[in-house]
């Protein structure tokens, strides 16, 4: 016989002596911009960018960047190490923190560089940095990359389930290209394509997944390479604005689920609204 | 006597290695027969895509390893042609970042940062003002980058753009799976042992690839490779050159049978 203790508990939480524990948001239709993130700054909210790199004196990273870090192959094995240099080699990574830091302005970025090293390893460096940032933990992670391995469908899927119930919030860039891309096609993660108004703070909830969310992501100026600037087009550039619209409403609501974030986001998108929704 | 050869492992390992040697020799001779199979059709891909954007210049790099690379293997459009034959490091500017990520992404404006990839781009004796890219995937893994230079129509690319440049890159990427046997020979070999022997070790197979692999050196001047190469120049030949040429083979063939063994296995 399993003691006590062993025993499930899984409607504790819904007796009448202990729903105090459960009280929550206020109903979502009451819940505006105002609410979910006005005011707010990021402060407090650590974002990790799993990517390039991030330069850490580009002025449009604001002097935000905390910490760097780099996953490396080490003899087939990925290792997590300290970068010595905030570099970014390809100039992607300070795109996305660039955005991120212009639209809340006092988060904390932590870069977790995967990119331009081993390409070998590169779905293991990924599945790596992840767990990295779920171990933290951060409260939210901007992923322009995914994996297409088969064999590492299970790893991911396993720590897409870890970040949700942990309350890490992975933001993913979708993949144009057609066919499995993971994490960006799991459920517990939100997953962000591109639309062409010059907005960064106009983005659209859609209810057909698995693309559940669009924010700008075409002609974007954005940070680069060397201090340098471009204009930027791809879903890979769309992410970090919903990643930074999470950190401002986690800035704001510290106790946030991610499916609550996701609700929220849903809550005060763009979209038309209507009494009724269609089927 | 012991048991017949046929039922101990080793012999079934044996009987396998010489199915699969069979075949990797038959590969390679099929594509010194048709080599230019793979560029014909990704050369084909990379005008049309010129067209249809009207754009300076489109072109495919294919990930190749040893020491790993992309390499631009076609190129089409006014400013193209400078870029075939050029490789760059898969860590290095918009076709790298796009190959490690599978991402699709488009830049303008890139000319006017001194910074961005210029040497690259210098190399190919032109410096696009925008440029898309796009992964070539296959079902598995990204192979290549698919670009595309300076719309004439606009001074940047659409999502739409992207999404269209997307179906052209899946028409390359199947392309490239259908000449793959050609292009990855020593892989093919590898997955084909650890199917008939799951016992074998990472080492084993390495060493068995590099044997079977290394009996594949087509650059070697062997009186075989010589005859592949000879025979497949008879291509154009009409159909009574031919007649001879077959005649020609069957005395050689009739002349080995009587010597009793042959000079080619």
């Amino acid at each position: 016989m399993p003691s006590v203790e062993e025993l499930p508990a899984w409607s504790e939480p819904f007796n009448p002596e202990t729903r105090g524990g459960l009280i929550r948001l206020p109903a979502l239709e009451t819940i505006d911009r105002e609410w979910a993130f006005g005011g707010a700054t990021g402060e407090g909210v650590s974002v990790a960018i799993i990517d390039s790199g991030v330069e850490g004196d580009h002025p449009a990273v604001r002097g935000r960047l905390k910490e760097s870090w780099a996953i490396e192959m080490q003899a087939g094995e990925p290792k997590v190490v300290r970068e010595p240099v905030a570099g970014d080699l390809f100039g992607h990574g300070t795109a996305c923190a660039g955005i991120i830091a212009g639209m809340a302005p006092l988060v904390d970025i932590v870069s977790i560089r995967v990119l331009g090293s081993d390409l070998k390893g590169k779905g293991a460096a990924f599945a790596e940095a992840l767990d990295m940032a779920i171990r933290r933990p951060v409260r939210v992670a901007n992923l322009s990359l995914s994996s297409k391995s088969d064999a590492l469908f299970p790893v991911f899927h396993e720590l897409a389930d870890q970040a949700y119930f942990s309350g890490v919030v992975l933001v993913s860039a979708a993949n144009n290209v057609p066919g499995p891309s993971y994490p960006s096609l799991f459920s517990s993660v939100i997953s962000v394509a591109a639309h062409p108004d010059p907005d960064p703070w106009r983005f659209y909830y859609n209810p057909k997944p698995p693309v559940e969310f669009g924010a700008w992501g075409v002609d974007v100026p954005v940070a680069w390479r060397d201090g340098g600037m471009t204009v930027a087009t791809g879903n890979s550039f769309a992410a970090p604005h919903i990643t930074a619209l999470v950190a401002l409403i986690l800035s704001k609501h510290p106790g946030l689920t991610p499916f609550e974030v996701k609700a929220i986001l849903a809550a005060v998108a763009n979209n038309e609204r209507s009494a009724s929704t269609a089927a | 006597m012991g048991p017949p050869d046929r039922d101990t492992p080793d012999a079934t390992l044996n009987a396998a290695l010489l199915t699969i040697r069979e075949a990797a020799r038959r590969g390679v001779v099929a594509s010194r027969f048709q080599p230019e199979v793979e560029d014909r059709l990704l050369q084909s891909i990379v005008d049309a895509t010129v067209r249809l954007f009207e754009a300076e210049a489109a072109s495919i790099a294919l990930f190749e390893r040893d020491p790993e690379r992309l390499e631009f293997r076609v190129a089409s459009g006014p400013k193209g042609a400078g870029a075939v034959g050029m490789t760059v490091a898969p860590n290095q500017g918009i076709a790298g970042y796009v190959y490690s990520t599978g991402e699709a992404l488009a830049l303008s404006d890139v000319a006017a940062d001194p910074r961005w990839d210029r040497a690259v781009a210098e190399r190919t004796g032109y410096v696009p003002r925008s440029i898309a890219a796009v992964p070539l995937v296959n079902e598995a893994e990204t192979v290549g980058v698919l670009q595309v230079l300076d719309k004439h129509s606009a001074p940047s690319f659409t999502m739409r753009d992207m999404e269209l440049l997307a179906v052209f890159a899946s028409q390359a990427a199947a392309a490239i799976a259908a000449t793959k046997v050609q292009r990855d020979l020593p892989s093919l070999i590898a997955s084909s042992l650890r199917q008939v022997e799951s016992e074998l070790t990472q080492e084993q197979v390495e060493a068995l690839v590099s044997t079977v692999a290394g009996e594949l050196d087509v650059d070697e001047e062997t009186p075989f490779w010589a005859l592949v190469d000879e025979v497949s120049r008879l291509r154009d030949l009409g159909e009574s050159e031919l007649d001879l040429v077959g005649d020609i083979l069957r005395v050689v063939a009739e002349h080995r049978a009587h010597r009793g063994r042959g000079r080619f296995r």
